[in-house]
């Protein structure tokens, strides 16, 4: 067996058994590093992949968590319908933006996504009979696995949904990124002008992994909401784009484990600096550009490039 | 209605001020500098405490802008200049990164609470015009955003520097053979352009007081500008101001709940349709 | 027998300048076709013309007899007219294999397919093999594109352009900044691949050895305007064309 190979089963392995090797608090941070980690992975799909930086990925996650709430605050449907309603939101919102922001390349379709997520992050805050403003909708519960099924609520069972969705994810941008589509993708990324003249508008291309990605940001924000119990308009606001931006060169762009992991260590960081001081950002920040200057491939694209030269 | 033209021709000097950088940078460098509505809000707080200090509006005008822009050129020379032959994605990143860690800094030095600067007395109260009353403190903006304009106008149009700027924003490789020392170029309109965004910064500190998040507000108004002036085009960010000053104030008048969509939607269209802008060109 | 591609008055101009003016041109099947002219000419203007990145400002093109002006880029490279590029326009971090294999890819279809796909992935490699054997590159199939020198990178760009099957290929200036040795490589493998896969050929080069060894037809381009137009011998002998390059020409 391969040492990724190796690598891969042992983290399966750690994760199946975690609920009962770890503490109550330790479950939880899990859990919270599962979902930002499936947030970062989205974001990988269009950047490590097909080239294209977005500042406004945290509107679909936003989408997402508040979709998801008010489905289950005001349906108490069980919880797959609230991750369905979250992605599906998240993915019919992305359909016109990502129309028209793959209109434009590079800084102008940054600026494009980060315009418009503004735009969603105003009317969330402004709009307080939906979303409750900038208070937010908060008592969301964790409901069943399906009607009349299993409840949720317990951390163990919770924390096993997000582990499934979150692996499944990974498994599926996987596949996705092997397929021709995923091909085409990293050719757009090289070089879109080539792309062009071998016959095929990219236009297309980017929107649909605009979508995908922005569907899989829904799916986590939409398990974020009942995991955390609220949704909120911060989960919206381009700080935490700022954020999934770093969590995936951190972890290692293109490489859709990296990100995961980036998002992990970027939470842990938070975590550990957060007890010494409320200024972690700073640090985080700090490493942040250190590792875009000195490491551009992350802690996995790192180590491939050290494995590789070994 | 004269009234509003003042509001409108207020917003567009502010505007001017900090999207005029923005455009540079973008021209000369290539790079666009997200952190750039950093350095208009650090003006802001830095003005705040420059009038806190000497007990005088007048010396944070001078000293901000050069105190901000002293900061740009450092950053850039440590950090910016090292990924410049990268692809376009770590720039941006990187800026952003720059970004954040100022908001931060900010947050950390000042706390959250927002700080106002009052105008030198003499700026105070408002102007008769006709029938009108005007304050004072917004013509002040509006001439301020016309001498700066006029001035960066004339030294890239008529002096030996602009034109050496000049020349390397259009061929950076062909003005190092001949002579220009393209880092120190790229270090110093980095600078200059931080500094006009910290002038900008204290220009507004008195109306809009100093507050977090003054820097992403900012930076996409700039930005809307730049797509409609055309990157690189100072001209075009006159023009891009007068424009989107105009809209906004308006659109605030008229139509308060729909002024951010409409403001988007243009953008949007100029993206599309003339993505180099008005007065760009295109690539 | 109809052309396989033909110009008509075809033109562009930017502005007050006419960088390309009433060329009409007419390429048989199967011919190899050399456009040369000093630098300036309207060449790569002309390239962009019959390959679509630019629109005419007067005239059209004709491809199997079909009018194509109005047809953007992608859509003629699906009708079959495959480019070269004079600076070469590779995809670096990719492989050597997948250059060519996404060439494939890119004109075969199923490029939406998001899962699976495993039998379009294996024909196109193969497909992609074949090209690269056929410049001589099979071997460095693994290698990142970017790592590959000059001349294999040239190579590169010619085996991505046959392999999505055309039936005219443009050649610009494909031995451009090659050495001795590679140049003459090139131009063997240009009129062995030109003879086994039936393909009609535009070249435009400014080495002059080059365009004798390989040309049907030459036409020669001064100033956007077409001057000269005939063999090899007839063009040589041509006082305008000697002119023009020799004389005053700017």
């Amino acid at each position: 067996m391969s040492p990724a190979r190796a690598l891969a089963a042992a983290a399966l392995a750690a994760l199946a058994i975690a609920p009962w090797v770890a503490a109550r608090y330790q479950l939880s941070l899990l859990t919270d590093l599962l979902i930002y980690g499936l947030f970062a992975l989205s974001l990988d799909l269009i950047m490590g992949y097909t080239g294209m930086v977005s500042f406004g990925h945290a509107a679909y996650f936003g989408l997402g968590a508040y979709a998801s709430a008010l489905v289950l605050i005001h349906f108490a449907q069980p919880i797959p319908v609230a991750l369905l309603a979250g992605a599906l939101l998240a993915g019919a919102v992305a359909l016109p933006i990502g129309w028209f922001s793959t209109r434009a390349t590079g800084i102008y379709f940054a600026m494009l996504t980060l315009a418009f997520a503004q735009l969603l992050y105003t009317v969330a805050y402004k709009w307080r009979d939906l979303t409750g403003g900038s208070d937010g909708i908060a008592g969301v519960p964790k409901t069943e696995l399906f009607w009349g099924g299993p409840s949720l609520a317990s951390p163990h069972a919770f924390y096993f949904l997000v582990a499934v969705c979150v692996v499944g994810s990974l498994g599926l941008c996987r596949v996705i990124v092997r397929s021709p589509f995923g091909r085409a993708l990293e050719a757009i990324r090289e070089n879109e002008r080539r792309f062009t003249s071998l016959g095929r508008d990219p236009r297309p291309f980017k929107l649909v992994v605009f979508v995908i990605a922005a569907v899989f940001a829904g799916l986590a924000g939409a398990l974020f909401a009942p995991f955390r119990g609220f949704a909120s308009p911060e989960v919206m606001f381009w700080v935490f784009s700022g954020q999934g931006l770093m969590m995936v060169i951190m972890g290692g762009i293109g490489t859709l484990v990296g990100p995961i992991l980036g998002a992990m260590v970027f939470i842990l960081i938070q975590e550990v600096l957060s007890s010494y001081t409320e200024h972690w950002m700073i640090f985080t920040g700090a490493v942040f550009v250190l590792m875009v200057i000195f490491l551009p491939g992350g802690l996995v694209g790192t180590a491939r490039r050290l494995r590789a030269r070994a | 209605m004269v009234e509003q033209l003042l509001n409108a021709l207020t917003l567009a000097g502010l505007l001017f001020l900090v999207s005029a950088g923005l455009s540079l940078v973008f021209g000369i460098l290539r790079v666009v500098n997200f952190a750039h509505g950093v350095f208009y809000m650090l003006g802001a707080y830095l003005g705040f405490t420059t009038v806190a200090l000497s007990g005088a509006f007048w010396p944070a005008l001078v000293a901000v802008p050069l105190v901000v822009g002293t900061l740009g050129a450092l950053i850039e020379s440590s950090t910016l200049r090292f990924i410049y032959r990268r692809p376009p994605i770590y720039q941006l990143l990187l800026t952003f990164g720059l970004a954040l860690i100022l908001e931060e800094g900010i947050r950390i030095f000042y706390g959250p609470t927002a700080k106002g600067i009052d105008p030198p007395a003499y700026l105070e109260g408002a102007l008769r015009l006709g029938s009108l009353q005007y304050p004072r403190y917004r013509l002040f903006v509006v001439v301020l955003g016309l001498v700066v304009a006029a001035a960066v106008w004339l030294f890239l149009r008529r002096t030996r520097a602009g034109l050496v700027i000049r020349a390397v924003a259009q061929n950076s490789e062909m003005a190092d053979c001949l002579g220009a020392d393209v880092a120190r170029v790229r270090t110093l309109v980095f600078g200059a352009a931080c500094a006009l965004a910290g002038l900008g910064g204290v220009a507004a500190a008195p109306m809009t007081t100093a507050y977090l998040g003054m820097g992403i507000g900012v930076i996409v108004d700039a930005f809307v500008v730049v797509v409609i002036g055309g990157l690189g085009s100072i001209g075009g960010s006159m023009a891009g101001s007068l424009i989107v000053g105009a809209a906004q104030t308006w659109g605030a008048f008229y139509l308060p709940e729909t002024a951010m969509v409409i403001m988007y939607a243009v953008m949007g269209a100029i993206l599309i349709f003339r993505p180099w802008g008005l007065f760009g060109e295109p690539e | 027998m109809t052309p396989l591609l033909e110009t008509r008055g075809l033109g562009r101009a930017f502005g007050a300048l006419q960088a390309v003016a009433g060329v009409d041109l007419a390429v048989e099947p199967g011919e190899l076709r050399a456009v040369i002219g000093p630098n300036g000419a309207g060449k790569t203007t002309l390239f962009h013309l019959i390959s679509g990145l630019l629109a005419p400002t007067s005239g059209c093109v004709l491809f199997r007899g079909d009018d194509v002006t109005a047809l953007p880029a992608p859509a003629r490279c699906r009708r079959g007219i495959s480019r070269t590029f004079q600076i070469t326009s590779i995809f670096p971090e990719l492989s050597v294999l997948e250059n060519v294999r996404i060439a494939v890819q890119l004109r075969a279809g199923g490029n939406f397919r998001l899962i699976g796909g495993r039998t379009l992935l294996e024909t196109s490699e193969r497909s992609a093999h074949d090209s690269l054997a056929a410049l001589g590159l099979d071997d460095l199939a693994a290698q990142p594109a970017a790592t590959l020198p000059h001349g294999d990178q040239r190579r590169l760009e010619i085996a991505m352009a046959i392999a999505q099957e055309p039936a005219l290929l443009l050649l610009d200036e494909p031995t451009q900044g090659l050495s001795p040795e590679d140049t003459v490589a090139t131009v063997a493998v240009i009129r062995r691949i030109a003879r086994e896969r039936a393909l009609t050929i535009i070249l435009v080069e400014h080495d002059m050895d080059v365009v004798f060894d390989l040309a049907d037809r030459i036409s020669v381009l001064h100033f956007g305007r077409l001057i000269a137009d005939g063999t090899p011998a007839l063009i040589r002998a041509n006082a305008d064309v000697q002119a023009a390059y020799l004389g005053d020409a700017g």
